[in-house]
């Protein structure tokens, strides 16, 4: 029965010499993605990153009621379409929310537009390695475990080198004596790992990018607030959809740490709980969860509520929760935040994000709550 | 220990699965020897009260589901059910709402009560008979063949109402008698010049303040209404097979089921689909419908409710479909009438003919 339905999901139309391969954009996961399928001897296609016109083909296109993320990720398949490919490549993990879906509903709707291609969904529900490695093989019938090796490792080292360079961003931004060094610096570093195409020189990126972000001179004395981003999976991670909130923060002087982090969460979901010895985000945040939530009830509620009280017990300064419009999992987590909040005492903003956010109203209210950490933290040194 | 343990109460607020399930939750507990207390019907100031609680973006039936806790709790009864139904299949989830209904109302009201909190998760092997252990033991009952026995008290009076609801009658009826241990047959099938079905949870549906008496108000217009419960389990599930689609989400039988075996069957003359808004599941099952229903030529229009919906500009749209239904059917008739009479004609010239050769011969 389960052979049966995996073959159902990777239809195979298109023979395996032709295929272009594509995928839906979400932050950088690009760089990694192309780093793989490049050296499994693939041809890609990058669609361009999101933005308002990426959102208005996805709007057109989708129901009314589906969430943001969707509209996105359609609208990147049909220009990837549009580009020449004809595969395209997702994962999903049925249980969680409406993502289980998405797959589905896309199908359905490029194929309704006329749109002829191969849709390889890889499960990521159990056995995720497998399913993985599958659905690799299947889009490229690369059979040299070399060239395995080669792409899972360069992947894994890019994931983890935007990662580092993510936080140091984080970190550096708010300190920086020169606006607007950090970014440069991120933003080079993007280039140049984009660029690197041999494991042992991807293996070394990690390392030069925290000796370059070590040159930025920086003010070590500033108080800087902290505050932790959580939230929906996609909507932390693109830029485009959070209205790039990581850097208005920075610029407001606020280092934000980001608790979902891509490659820590491949790592933690590819990698064979054998050799995974770290105590995982979502292990964490059952156990801080506890009083709060007694099960896991889909999407990353549990982690959004498990960090909050992380956070509170570490002495971070704020919360700001950001969510896309009628998320299921992420609308229980609001509804016990305030909760949370009270008991811990740590402030918390839920922001909800769809099509129609206005930046300036935005900006205002994380402006507003900012005020309000700092305020805490005056208060607090005066007594 | 709780003094109402003593008493073995138990409330059961009248939301979300109160309106599948009550059939079986009335055998089991009554099994157990604990009273139920049931909540007042829904009206206006019970979803305003639960409004208070729960942040905006919420759906309606959560709204009234923390309305009725608080209704139960004015009451005077602080042994309240609120059921997590996680999975009811191998990766067949619920809405994250429903889900966590528990972690929401622990900590949104704050109030001192106890909550019977048991999980049903078949993914994660956590079963019936596990989640009816759950609430025995919450009862501090142990005997597990009196649990048995209970959970077959159960499903006695829930296989009553639906054997009464698949012969067509209707849903108060039908758990009246379910309840009293009566099963009613029905004797006569009324036909009525339109039929429709409507897709929509239980909760949405039989509950007369949300679904503003959609049913009556179907019934006083002429119009013959199917709803799920008329549907059985496995039909649903093959309706849904038999579309080409997989089912994905745990109540996804009650909408895409119960419109899909309709719609597969020709039974009915258009569908009405209801649902709560910024509902997620709805949304897609809705949309699917849309696209098969497009495919087959049959129309479809989606109601949503929130807690402001004026019944006025929903009686309009809902007249304006019946009427277009109606247009469509005449015209129908007419197109064939045409048909008819020809058929008829010719088998009087057949019938003349016969009566001709059998003159000559």
């Amino acid at each position: 029965m389960n052979d049966k339905t995996e073959n159902v999901k990777m239809e195979n139309k298109i023979p395996t010499k032709q295929r272009i391969i594509a995928w839906p954009r979400m932050g950088r996961i690009d760089i990694p993605l192309k780093a793989l399928l490049l050296s499994l001897g693939a041809e890609v296609v990058i669609p361009p990153p999101n933005s308002n016109e990426t959102l208005e083909i996805g709007v057109r296109k989708s129901i009314e009621g589906i969430c943001l993320p969707y509209k996105l990720n359609l609208a990147n398949y049909i220009m990837a379409l549009e580009q020449g490919a004809n595969t395209l490549m997702m994962f999903q993990a049925p249980g969680s929310c409406r993502l289980g879906n998405y797959t589905k509903m896309a199908q359905k709707t490029l194929k309704s537009m006329g749109y002829k291609f191969d849709m390889v969904i890889f499960d990521m529900y159990k056995s995720k390695m497998k399913q993985t490695l599958h659905a690799f093989w299947h889009v490229t019938h690369c059979i040299n475990p070399w060239c395995y090796y080669k792409g899972f490792s360069l992947g894994f080292n890019k994931f983890f080198a935007i990662d580092t360079a993510e936080r140091l961003l984080f970190y550096t931004r708010p300190r920086e004596l020169h606006k607007g060094d950090a970014e440069k610096c991120y933003n080079k570093w993007l280039e140049i790992t984009d660029e690197t195409n041999s494991v042992w020189e991807a293996k070394k990126l990690k390392q030069r990018i925290i000796e370059d972000f070590k040159k930025i001179p920086i003010d070590t004395n500033k108080k800087v607030p902290i505050v932790y981003l959580i939230g929906e999976f996609f909507v932390l991670l693109d830029p485009y959809t959070n209205q790039n909130i990581e850097k208005e923060l920075g610029d407001m002087g606020v280092e934000v740490q980001r608790q979902i982090m891509f490659g820590d969460w491949l790592e933690h979901v590819l990698k064979p709980s054998i050799f995974y010895h770290k105590e995982s985000h979502r292990e964490r945040s059952v156990k801080y969860a506890k009083k709060y939530m007694k099960r896991a009830i889909g999407g990353e509620c549990i982690e959004t509520i498990g960090d909050t009280v992380y956070a509170a017990k570490h002495g971070i300064d704020g919360i700001i929760h950001i969510s896309p419009f009628s998320c299921m999992p992420e609308i229980v987590a609001q509804n016990i935040l305030p909760k949370v909040s009270r008991e811990e005492d740590i402030p918390t903003l839920s922001l909800v994000l769809d099509e129609q956010t206005g930046k300036a109203g935005y900006i205002t209210r994380i402006e507003a709550f900012i005020d309000l950490i700092k305020r805490k933290q005056l208060k607090k040194i005066n007594n | 220990m709780n003094n109402s343990f003593f008493n073995k109460k138990i409330g059961i607020p009248r939301a979300i699965s109160y309106y599948n399930s009550y059939p079986f939750y009335y055998g089991f507990f009554k099994s157990l020897g604990i009273k139920i207390i049931l909540s007042d019907k829904t009206t206006t100031k019970i979803i305003n009260e639960g409004c208070k609680y729960v942040v905006s973006d919420t759906c309606l039936p959560v709204k009234v589901f923390a309305g009725h806790i608080i209704n139960l709790l004015d009451k005077g009864c602080n042994v309240i059910f609120v059921p997590s139904i996680q999975s009811t299949d191998y990766k067949i989830n619920n809405c994250s709402k429903i889900r966590g209904l528990p972690e929401i109302i622990r900590n949104v009201i704050n109030r001192d009560f106890t909550m019977i909190e048991p999980t049903l998760d078949k993914t994660e092997n956590i079963d019936f008979k596990n989640f009816c252990t759950q609430i025995a033991n919450a009862f501090e009952i142990k005997d597990s063949i009196r649990i048995k026995n209970a959970i077959n008290a159960g499903w006695e009076t829930y296989n009553r109402f639906c054997k009464m609801t698949q012969s067509g009658i209707c849903y108060q009826e039908a758990l009246k008698n379910a309840i009293e241990g009566k099963l009613i047959k029905n004797t006569v099938e009324i036909v009525k010049p339109l039929s429709v079905v409507i897709m929509a949870h239980g909760y949405n549906l039989f509950d007369d303040r949300i679904s503003m008496n959609l049913i009556k108000k179907l019934e006083k217009m002429d119009v013959k209404v199917y709803t799920s419960i008329n549907v059985s389990r496995e039909k649903a599930i093959s309706s849904i097979k038999a579309l080409g689609e997989i089912q994905y989400w745990a109540n996804e039988l009650e909408l895409t089921g119960t419109a899909a075996y309709y719609l597969l069957n020709n039974k009915v003359d258009g569908i009405i689909a209801l649902s709560a808004f910024g509902c997620g599941p709805d949304s897609l099952m809705v949309d699917e419908m849309t696209y098969h229903c497009k495919e087959k030529g049959m129309p479809l229009i989606h109601l949503t409710i929130d807690e402001h919906t004026g019944e006025a500009g929903f009686v309009t749209r809902l007249e304006a479909f019946i009427d277009m239904l109606m247009r469509k059917k005449r015209r129908l008739i007419d197109k064939n009438s045409h048909k008819i009479t020809k058929q008829i004609t010719e088998i009087v010239e057949i019938n003349n003919n016969k009566i001709l050769t059998g003159s000559m011969k």
